[in-house]
């Protein structure tokens, strides 16, 4: 079976301000159909630049991003990046409505586009604030304004750049939930970048750890525990905690030091 | 309750107030001793006077005919112009500094120059007004083209076309600034239109001013001023109202809503 | 790390169509062109004010005006703007008549001046404080208003007194928020001196201009806006300089 979106090889150089800076190398990633693949890595490991290359965002320095036996060249039909920064993503003069309606306005009638907004508003559980502005809610209503805008494109592909990173425990919590909810519902593939070692466990099928400078893939680790998942229950398993703890051992080894937590 | 006083100034309108009355007071008691400053009265009943003979409503009329004019043309330009500088990179870097230079002109040592090109003339007046609202529309349209990078990778990673990204992200992002230059350029147009008015084309409110100063009647140059500032206020809240309208999201997400 | 290349100024190539328009202006233009004499002539035309010694002493006679406004400006603007942001009330009771006067185009008010005052250095004065003041006046309102109360409770529980504490606390914080409103009001001031000298024609650059058009002295009248020019770019080049050197010190960054 072709991976739904893969790079093989990967190496993206940068230019610095003293001289290019080699982020990735040697980076080889499959991700099948509806999995939930996470990547993990310490700040400035190269994460983000993963994700934007897989976007079609950056190209790649070499090796090769494909996306259904296609080369990626541009942001591919049916991949829609969500990034972490909500407040600069959705555009501060459209309602809520408006902002979910900004990638599909074009591509069908009136009619069809507002039932996708409503689902996919209902999805994240905003329908009830669609004719507000963005900048007048919360900042994890936010985030899931631009979830909702990613979704209303029906992706087959979600890439999401640390969506929660920005947000605090309890609203993390309660949106890592509604994402597994909308991943079960909609079959949609997820890489989902971040730092948080316990979000990546607790929602990933698979995550990968992004280690050294450049950066290859230093473990890659199926998460066979059962779904759905609950915050409480699953987090006290012991496979879970077993798993957490192999984790946070390959991104000590990373940084040198003993890992907390 | 607390909000209506909140949003009437009493306080405010009463030192506004207090302020013409006390001047009125120190006129008439001569202790403000100038040959030439009226009294509110004596501003008042030019006002009448100007507004009873017809005067004030052609010369009105004329000078924002010309002010307005000019600067219509200047937004047309400068939001054209302004868009092209601000979107292709090349042409930035070829003209800005050109046009950095040509704005450290002073404007209105460019007056001269229009009335010896256009002679004593109200096309004089609507390329004075036209230069003037030229720069602050121009440049904040230019300013305003800089959008947020994360706000165009969002367009790209919903596949919108580049005519998408132009018409729904770059020119919605850069209405609240280019509305800031209108509102700019058209108080210097008017500005700038008086100038041309007083040294140019004997026409207007501008050579209303000058014509009664020289005619000694204190009143109703006075009375002239009071009626132009008035006109700046109203015409600023015009183009504010305007915009609004037009614009809301825009102008909300701005915290310029009302 | 992203934001490295935004700022460092314009490009320096951005004046090639500037040069390339006068270059072509020079080939093209007619030297006895009523309207669009060729750059080269305009130095002749401003030679018979540099023999009859009329050049230089409009220069500085438009400077002093410029200078002079300014620094009024600037004291009035920053004490009244302090006094203004220091209380609500205050600031609600003069804000509508403050507001009315900022209404009033400069321009207007000139010949009320010259009406008033005379045809003279002081009424010149008088119509270039009035707009100079209002930047430094609303950008020192609004420092002083957001000014942290720690910053003024401190030298209280150091037990300083108040011209200390006018000195030594209030002083310098506002100090960049003046330079910001002179940072603005600077070019307009020297706006605002030209257009009265034009307006009037009591003494200096503007002065000159307004006669050399009126003599319809074409070569003469761009001679003197390209002075014109000169002084606005370097009065924008001065106070940029000032204030960025000044808040860098005060903010110890940017």
């Amino acid at each position: 079976m072709t991976p739904t979106i893969s790079c093989d090889d990967l190496a993206v150089t940068l230019p610095g301000a003293s001289g290019p800076v080699h982020i990735l190398r040697g980076v080889t990633l499959a991700v099948e159909k509806a999995e939930f693949v996470s990547v993990l890595g310490t700040s400035g490991s190269g994460k983000t630049t993963l994700l934007r290359v897989l976007g079609g965002l950056l190209p790649a320095s070499g090796g090769t991003v494909r996306c259904d036996d296609t080369a990626v060249s541009g942001p591919p039909e049916g991949v829609v990046t969500v990034f972490q920064d909500y407040a600069h993503s959705l555009l501060p003069w459209r309602t809520v409505r408006r902002n979910v309606a900004l990638g599909i306005e074009a591509k069908m009638s009136k009619s069809e586009r507002d039932d996708r907004v409503d689902e996919a508003l209902t999805m994240v559980g905003l329908l009830d604030r669609a004719a507000e502005y963005p900048w007048r809610l919360s900042g994890g209503m936010q985030q899931r304004v631009q979830i909702a805008r990613a979704l209303a494109t029906r992706p087959r592909v979600l890439l999401m750049d640390e969506p929660f990173g920005a947000l605090d425990a309890m609203t993390k919590a309660s949106l890592q939930d509604q994402l597994q909810q909308v991943q079960e519902l909609t079959g949609t593939t997820v890489v989902f970048v971040t730092h948080d070692v316990e979000e990546a466990v607790y929602l990933s099928d698979r995550l990968v750890v992004l280690r050294g400078s450049p950066a290859d893939i230093g473990l890659s680790l199926e998460i066979p525990l059962p779904r759905p998942r609950h915050q409480i229950t699953t987090k006290e398993r012991p496979d879970y905690l077993e798993l957490r703890h192999r984790v946070y051992e390959a991104l000590g080894h990373t940084v040198g030091e003993p890992a907390r937590g | 309750m607390v909000s209506l006083t909140k949003r009437v100034n009493l306080l405010g309108g009463a030192v506004f107030v207090l302020a013409i009355g006390l001047w009125e007071l120190l006129v008439r008691t001569s202790v403000l001793d100038f040959t030439y400053l009226p009294a509110p009265t004596a501003v008042a009943e030019g006002l009448g006077e100007l507004f009873a003979n017809g005067e004030l409503l052609g010369a009105l009329g004329h000078t924002l005919f010309a002010a307005l004019s000019g600067w219509a043309l200047a937004g047309l330009a400068g939001v054209a112009a302004g868009s092209v500088l601000g979107l292709v990179r090349p042409v930035w870097m070829y003209s800005m500094a050109s046009l950095e230079a040509l704005r450290a002109l002073p404007i209105v040592a460019f007056v001269p120059v229009a009335v010896l090109l256009f002679g004593f003339s109200v096309q004089t007046e609507i390329m004075v007004a036209f230069y003037a609202a030229l720069w602050p529309i121009l440049l904040n349209t230019i300013n305003g083209m800089r959008t947020e990078p994360r706000m165009l990778e969002s367009g790209a990673v919903l596949r919108l076309s580049k005519a998408a990204v132009l018409w729904k992200i770059r020119l919605p992002g850069a209405t609240a600034m280019i509305v800031v230059g209108l509102r700019l350029g058209l108080s210097v147009s008017l500005v700038l239109t008086l100038v041309a008015e007083m040294v140019g084309n004997p026409a207007g409110l501008g050579f209303l001013l000058v014509e009664k100063g020289q005619a000694l009647q204190p009143g109703q140059m006075f009375a002239a001023v009071f009626v132009i500032g008035v006109t700046g206020i109203v015409l600023n809240g015009l183009v504010m109202g305007a915009a609004r309208l037009a614009f809301r999201g825009q102008m909300a997400s701005s915290g310029e809503a009302a | 790390m992203k934001r490295v290349k935004e700022r460092g100024g314009t490009p320096v190539r951005g004046l090639l169509p500037l040069v390339l328009l006068l270059v072509a202006w020079e080939v093209v233009g007619d030297p006895m062109s009523p309207y669009f004499p060729p750059p080269s002539t305009w130095v002749d035309g401003l030679r018979p004010l540099v023999e009859g010694d009329k050049l230089l002493p409009a220069i500085g006679q438009t400077a002093l005006t410029f200078l002079l406004g300014l620094s009024i400006a600037t004291v009035v603007g920053a004490v009244v703007g302090t006094l203004v942001g220091a209380s609500r009330p205050v600031d609600r009771a003069l804000s509508p008549s403050l507001e009315f006067l900022r209404a009033l185009p400069a321009a207007s008010l000139v010949p009320v001046a010259a009406l008033v005052l005379g045809y003279t250095t002081q009424m010149k004065l008088v119509v270039v404080v009035l707009p100079a003041t209002w930047p430094i006046l609303l950008t020192c309102r609004t420092a002083r208003r957001t000014l942290s109360p720690v910053l003024l409770d401190t030298p209280r529980t150091l037990g300083l007194s108040s011209w200390h504490r006018a000195t030594k606390i209030l002083t310098p914080a506002l100090t960049p928020a003046v330079l910001l409103g002179v940072r603005v009001a600077a070019p307009l001031a020297l706006i605002i001196t030209l257009l009265v000298e034009i307006v009037t024609r009591v003494d200096g650059l503007g002065a000159v201009l307004g006669a050399a058009q009126a003599s319809f002295l074409s070569a003469q009248v761009y001679g003197l806006l390209t002075i014109a020019g000169v002084l606005g770019f370097l009065v924008n080049w001065i106070v940029t300089r000032a204030e960025t050197a000044v808040s860098r010190r005060m903010r110890g960054t940017t």
